[in-house]
């Protein structure tokens, strides 16, 4: 490890025939495993602000138990705040307000404020519409009344947005991307995965689906958890590269896919940023990065990217730790032609996200024969890679008949919560070994 | 050896005067007259070659790793390209044209001793196929070359020592190496004295004598697969080269090998001539012996470095497929003076009897 607490492994076949342009390569982040060794203003709760949002509309009463298991997953996740910690509680329906503090601010964690909030809480009915653009603006407001650089929001609900048009819900993502990282739950089955997976994704967090609520509470604590474990926020993937060469793609492949590429912020000559969101100890992530370069003669070696990790803050930007992609031209084949096994299974991982997600919007249009290349293309990547946890959602929406092949035959009768789940969950990866 | 003993000089380090004799200096004992590698001088240019062309451009930085900040090319490092001179001997090493970095290596040394100053070489060739081959070849010429130079300052047996010296190569590569990663290098040393030549190698480096007379010959025999066709009698040298399996060596140098079993011969020139060792990347381009002598002479008798320097720029000339190396040594080791008196007619190559090393 570095003093940052932070190291970026690079692995990729660096050589290149003559003439070659493509350079791709695998950038792993890992952080410290000890908080003490990580960089950054460490583990200040003044420094952390967290809100939880929670769907109260009228669908929460059906069943009834999923408001209440909401209410108590509300109050599991309020438990693990830190003393210290800024939080607050928003609820949601076609409007948006503050359930705790009532006054909008935001509540500094000890027991007598945990408790005051857990009663708050207790007291949520449901009742009214669903516009999730006016819950995220106002958790923005929120945040934006307080100095905390880690600021985190989880997010519940079990309806699709139908209070607010699409483009209310764009407009406020947007406003809060980079301001706030942002969990999102679905429960139940009513609720629309794209719309969660675009908050998700443009906010930095995770999404998935709870089926039943009584796996709410777990689920609640175990975000709060992680988000008490980060300390460094704001940090940023930099990739610099040559003169005349362009970034064709930057990617995290692990533990999810997630393409950063249409998130460059430029920084400096020659470089740019790509979000990355807050860093805890004993994290690793593993990033596919895409360059095109202009080629040198053959015995020629160049510097065709730098990876870096830069954490932003007012003060400036710290760089944490970086790795180099190199490219080397050579007329040896044997070189050239070697296909690095991280970069083929990041690059199948990827495909096998995007198979997964095509393959249940053509089912869900009608396709059936789209359908089935698409997940028989995805039965088999899983299979090869040794996806097991997305192996297993496949085979709960399609038949297997040979995993090796892909062929399969789409299942009649699929359980919504199944389809949910393999949506959901395409973006999960398994990690390469080195 | 007429030589004034007086007029030797003065120590570099204390100033204090020192007779042609000494190795090190009687006063503070520094060494007077070291051996040379082909080492790099640490960093890498301080300007990028390609984009420094361009007078509208911005002087750009280079990073710590040898990068230009604008291009992204690696420039080059000392190691790349590298010359030595001794005077009687001198050497010229470069990475060539179609290889990243320069693996070959080069160690020189002179002794004064007073039968007459002795020319040491080694040069070393890493094996491309093993873990860090550049590292490999300098750390065995580096050893070798120490272990020569003292011998010859004691006054040892030039075949003696040369044994000696193939072992504290080895050694190097062995300190080097870790279980499971084995560095390896080809290698050739010549120890050059007023009566002989004496060649021991492991590998594909060569040694040859050239002179302007009929006796300019190869020294030393490539354990190679080629070499093992021709000597067989299975293929002619051309057809040899020509093959698939020419350049897959028999012998080397490596921190796998429990002992190393080197070749050696000792040549009495019957008269003045040079001594040429090299790397492949240059006799891959002129393998015959009448041909180097005829690149290499007359000026290699009187300027062995632009002589080593002129046979580089042919190697590079030519293609530069590998990387090169160039050593050239007078014989005898004796500078400017009139013709050499010896007229032994016959050209005497013995082959030592061949022996493992203790």
């Amino acid at each position: 490890m570095t003093e940052s607490g932070f190291t970026v492994d690079v692995d990729q076949n660096q050589y290149l025939p003559e003439g070659g342009r493509e350079v791709s390569a695998i950038a792993t982040v890992t952080s410290a495993a000890d908080a003490a060794g990580l960089a950054g203003p460490g583990p200040e709760p003044e420094g952390s602000a967290e809100i939880i949002i929670i769907d109260c509309s009228g669908s929460m009463e059906h069943p009834r138990t999923k408001i209440a298991e909401a209410r108590a997953a509300t109050a599991a996740a309020v438990d693990v705040v830190r003393d210290g910690v800024l939080f607050s509680v928003i609820a949601g329906t076609n409007l948006a307000w503050p359930a705790f503090p009532a006054d909008g601010s935001m509540a500094r964690a000890d027991a007598a404020s945990r408790a005051a909030a857990k009663q708050a809480v207790a007291g949520l009915r449901a009742g009214g519409g669903t516009a999730i653009g006016q819950w995220l603006e106002l958790a923005r407001q929120m945040f934006a009344g307080y100095p905390a650089t880690l600021r985190h929001a989880i997010l519940l609900t079990d309806g699709k947005n139908q209070h607010e048009s699409p483009e209310q819900l764009a407009t406020a993502i947007r406003e809060c991307e980079g301001v706030f990282s942002c969990d999102c739950r679905g429960v139940g089955t009513d609720w629309e995965v794209n719309e969660l997976r675009a908050i998700s994704t443009a906010l930095l967090g995770s999404v998935d689906i709870v089926p039943d609520p009584a796996g709410l509470a777990a689920d609640f604590a175990a975000m709060m958890q992680s988000a008490m474990g980060k300390q460094v926020a704001d940090v940023a993937l930099r990739v610099w590269t040559p003169q005349h060469a362009t970034v064709r793609f930057v990617k995290q492949v692990a533990p999810t896919v997630d393409d950063l590429t249409g998130r460059r912020t430029p920084a400096g000559p020659q470089a740019g940023d790509y979000p990355t969101g807050a860093w805890g100890p004993d994290e690793s992530r593993d990033y596919h990065v895409g360059v095109e370069v202009t080629p040198a003669g053959v015995g020629q070696e160049m510097l065709a990217a730098r990876v870096s990790l830069v954490a932003n803050s007012p003060s400036g930007a710290e760089v944490l730790g970086q790795g180099l992609v190199r490219a080397i031209w050579t007329d040896d084949e044997a070189l050239s032609t070697k296909i690095n096994p991280r970069v083929a299974h990041y690059t199948g991982q990827a495909e096998l996200a995007a198979v997964i997600q095509d393959g249940l919007e053509a089912r869900k249009q009608g396709d059936e024969e789209t359908a089935t290349a698409k997940l028989g293309r995805a039965v088999a990547l899983a299979h090869q890679s040794g996806n097991e946890e997305t192996a297993k959602l496949l085979a709960k929406v399609v038949d297997v008949v040979d995993a090796e092949t892909g062929t399969v035959r789409l299942r009649k009768q699929v359980e919504d919560a199944d389809e949910m789940a393999l949506d959901t969950r395409s973006t999960k990866t398994v990690r390469a070994r080195k | 050896m007429t030589a004034d003993p007086g007029a030797a000089g003065t120590c570099p380090l204390c100033g204090a005067p020192t007779t042609v004799s000494d190795s090190f200096c009687e006063s503070c004992g520094t060494e007077l007259s070291p051996p040379m590698a082909s080492t790099a001088p640490p960093g890498y240019l301080a300007e990028c070659p390609v984009c420094s062309v361009d007078p509208e451009a911005p002087p750009s930085a280079i990073t710590a790793e040898g990068y230009c900040e604008s291009c992204g090319r690696k420039v080059p490092s000392g190691r790349d390209h590298s010359e030595l001179d001794l005077g009687l001997l001198a050497g010229v090493t470069d990475r060539g044209l179609r290889h990243t970095r320069n693996e070959d290596a080069m160690a020189l040394a002179m002794a004064s001793v007073p039968g007459g100053p002795v020319s040491i070489a080694v040069v070393c060739d890493g094996v491309s196929t093993s873990p860090r081959p550049d590292e490999a070849s300098l750390a065995a010429a580096q050893a070798a070359v120490r272990t020569l130079l003292t011998s010859a300052r004691r006054g040892e047996d030039p075949a003696e020592a040369s044994l000696a010296a193939v072992n504290s190569a080895h050694r190097a590569l062995a300190r080097l190496g870790s279980p499971g990663e084995a560095p390896s290098a080809t290698y050739i040393s010549a120890v050059i004295d007023s009566e002989a030549v004496t060649v021991f190698w492991l590998g594909d480096s060569r040694a040859y004598w050239l002179s302007t007379g009929p006796d300019a010959t190869r020294l030393s025999t490539d354990d190679s697969v080629a070499e093992e066709l021709v000597a067989r009698g299975a293929m002619g040298e051309a057809e040899a080269l020509a093959s698939p399996q020419a350049h897959v060596i028999t012998r080397w140098l490596g921190a796998d090998l429990a002992e190393p079993r080197p070749h050696g011969v000792r040549f009495e020139p019957p008269g003045p001539g040079v001594v040429l060792v090299c790397s492949d990347g240059l006799w891959n381009y002129r393998p015959e012996t009448a041909g180097l002598a005829e690149l290499a002479l007359p000026a290699a008798l009187t300027d062995p470095l632009g002589a080593a320097a002129e046979l580089v720029k042919f190697a590079l000339d030519a293609g530069g497929m590998d990387n090169i190396t160039v050593v050239l040594a007078l014989f005898p080791p004796v500078p400017a003076e009139p013709p050499h008196p010896k007229t032994v007619p016959v050209r005497r190559l013995e082959t030592l009897p061949r022996r493992t090393a203790p």
